[in-house]
């Protein structure tokens, strides 16, 4: 695997980079296998940088996103999946009394978000 | 009039006694489901644009009409359903990976893998390698795919695996296709799923998702603040419910949900105008309106609202376990922005049906232990009554 990398204007973010994960089970897993701690620090370092991040990456069309920029758009997707558990589940890693996260079967969820394919179909061969 | 039981003086004919748990824990009633109700009425298999070529098939397991069902479009453009079995030695035709099974065939044909038989999309058995050591009895015309009785209605494909269907989908349908007519599903085609086997009756999976009630309690985690007003507009059509959810949705977003919301506006709790809603959802403009829960009879719950709409299905695979499928529409995005915001409105949602889910097998086994043989419902619960009632009916029609 070739070192992921950010562009300069967010390089406070390569703390990040082990959360650019390209696929929304890539993602869950992450969270799932994370601390509150770490979820927090997560939150707390890209919030700021989200309405910069999502200006960065509109600057391309939809499911053309250059090579370079995807893993800043990972860490945002990555937001996306701890955001609620920072602002509405007090921290916890899982969502509180749920179903088995892991019994839950996304269809899209091995697809890489960016390339945004309609996401409810298996691609036919 | 009493405010508080209005849908029974709407509906006095559903009663309001307690509704026996024995449907939901019985093999015996499940058979008899089987026989009477999912090998007899129309059933939602997909959607046309899952199919957009001609040669695109998709195999749907039914295993409660005892069979899985290919749907494909032929050259024709015409989409048609076939039972999944090979006329030679009863082979699946198309084999199978799971529940659902997509594929596509340029020419428009499919081959058994056991012997090769190839068949075109309007069911012909096309070739049978070998086919001079058949004999004589053998007619390659009288051996084509089993027919399905298949029918659309605002882009939704529907089978009925019944020899002769009692009622035409149209007939069916009756009022509740008057219901939804021009709500924008095809626009609204950027789709999600999410599936599960849960150790439930598939009535239990219904129930949970059939009222208001729960959600001060279970979404306490992801829907916030969000006081329910309740039902409005309650219809019984046939077999058939609906009702409008309402809630409060003025509460202040949180920092992400807020920028996902003013980008895609695809999340449930963000509010939205009532622009592409047919007059007959929310006719009074009701301002908490949060979406319109309808249950499509016997397993599909529709839902919608601006901009969105889902559908949760509840397919039975024995008296105490249920294929759940989950699916959620937004307008496609346009660009990168809101391709990350419908993430965010999607994983939310994925959430809150972690949540909806998570009572069902405890609620199985309890009623199993058979402790308590009736349930009690109150008067916003009626579309699980109205179920409990029609279900009673088809089973001892
Ligand atoms: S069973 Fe299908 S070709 Fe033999
Ligand atoms: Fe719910």
């Amino acid at each position: 695997m070739t070192e992921l990398t950010l562009p300069a204007a967010f390089a406070d973010l390569a703390p990040w980079l082990d959360w650019a994960l390209p696929t929304a089970d890539g993602r869950q897993d992450r969270r799932l296998a994370s601390t509150s701690d770490t979820l927090r620090r997560f939150y707390d370092a890209v919030l700021p940088r989200l309405e910069d991040i999502l200006a960065e990456v509109d600057k391309h069309p939809l499911g053309q996103l250059p090579a370079a920029l995807r893993p800043l758009y990972d860490i945002a997707l990555s937001l996306a999946e701890v955001a609620p558990h920072i602002e509405l589940y007090d921290g916890a890693v899982g969502v509180p009394y749920a179903f088995e996260e892991g019994r839950f079967i996304a269809v899209h969820g091995g697809e890489p978000t960016w390339s945004t394919p309609q996401p409810m179909m298996t691609p036919a061969p | 009039m009493n405010a508080e039981h209005r849908w029974l003086e709407a509906y006095p004919e559903l009663g309001s006694g307690p509704i026996s748990t024995e449907p939901y824990i019985s093999p015996e009633w499940y058979e008899k489901e089987k026989e009477k109700i999912f090998s007899k009425v129309w059933l939602c298999v997909g959607r046309a644009n899952e199919l957009p070529r001609p040669g695109d098939y998709k195999v749907k397991r039914i295993e409660a009409a005892n069979t899985s069902v290919i749907v494909m479009r032929g050259k024709d453009g015409q989409i048609r359903a076939f039972h999944n079995m090979c006329a030679h030695r009863g082979n699946t035709v198309v084999t199978e990976n799971g529940q659902e099974t997509y594929g596509r065939n340029r020419a428009g044909v499919i081959t058994c893998r056991f012997h090769g038989w190839v068949y075109a999309a309007d069911g012909a058995l096309r070739s049978v390698p070998s086919q001079e050591r058949f004999y004589s009895c053998f007619d390659k015309g009288d051996n084509g795919l089993a027919p399905i009785h298949l029918d659309t209605w605002e882009g939704f494909l529907f089978v009925n695996v019944a020899e002769k269907p009692e009622h035409s989908l149209a007939e069916f349908l009756g009022d509740y296709a008057e219901h939804f007519r021009g709500f924008p599903f095809e626009e609204l085609d950027y789709g999600f799923t999410y599936r599960t086997e849960l150790d439930c009756n598939w009535k239990v999976a219904h129930d949970a998702f059939a009222e208001a009630y729960h959600v001060d309690t279970i979404h306490a985690g992801s829907f916030p603040n969000v006081f329910s007003s309740g039902l409005q507009n309650v219809k019984l059509m046939g077999p058939h419910r609906t009702c409008a959810v309402c809630l409060t949705l003025d509460a202040k977003p949180t920092p992400v949900a807020g920028i996902a919301n003013r980008i895609a506006g695809a999340s449930l709790v963000s509010q939205r105008g009532k622009s592409m809603l047919p007059a007959t959802i929310n006719p009074d403009h009701r301002p908490d309106f949060a979406f319109e829960l309808s249950v499509l009879f016997p397993n599909t719950l529709l839902h919608v609202s601006e901009g969105i709409w889902f559908t949760h299905q509840f397919w039975p695979l024995a008296h105490n376990r249920t294929l759940w499928e989950g699916r959620y529409y937004v307008k496609a995005p346009t660009s990168n922005a809101g391709r990350w915001a419908i993430e965010h409105a999607m994983t939310l949602q994925r959430n809150a049906w972690l949540e909806d889910t998570a009572t069902m097998e405890d609620t199985q086994r309890a009623m199993q232990s058979r402790a308590k043989m009736q349930q009690h419902l109150q008067d916003d619960e009626i579309l699980i009554r109205h179920g409990a009632i029609i279900v009673d009916q088809y089973v001892n029609a």
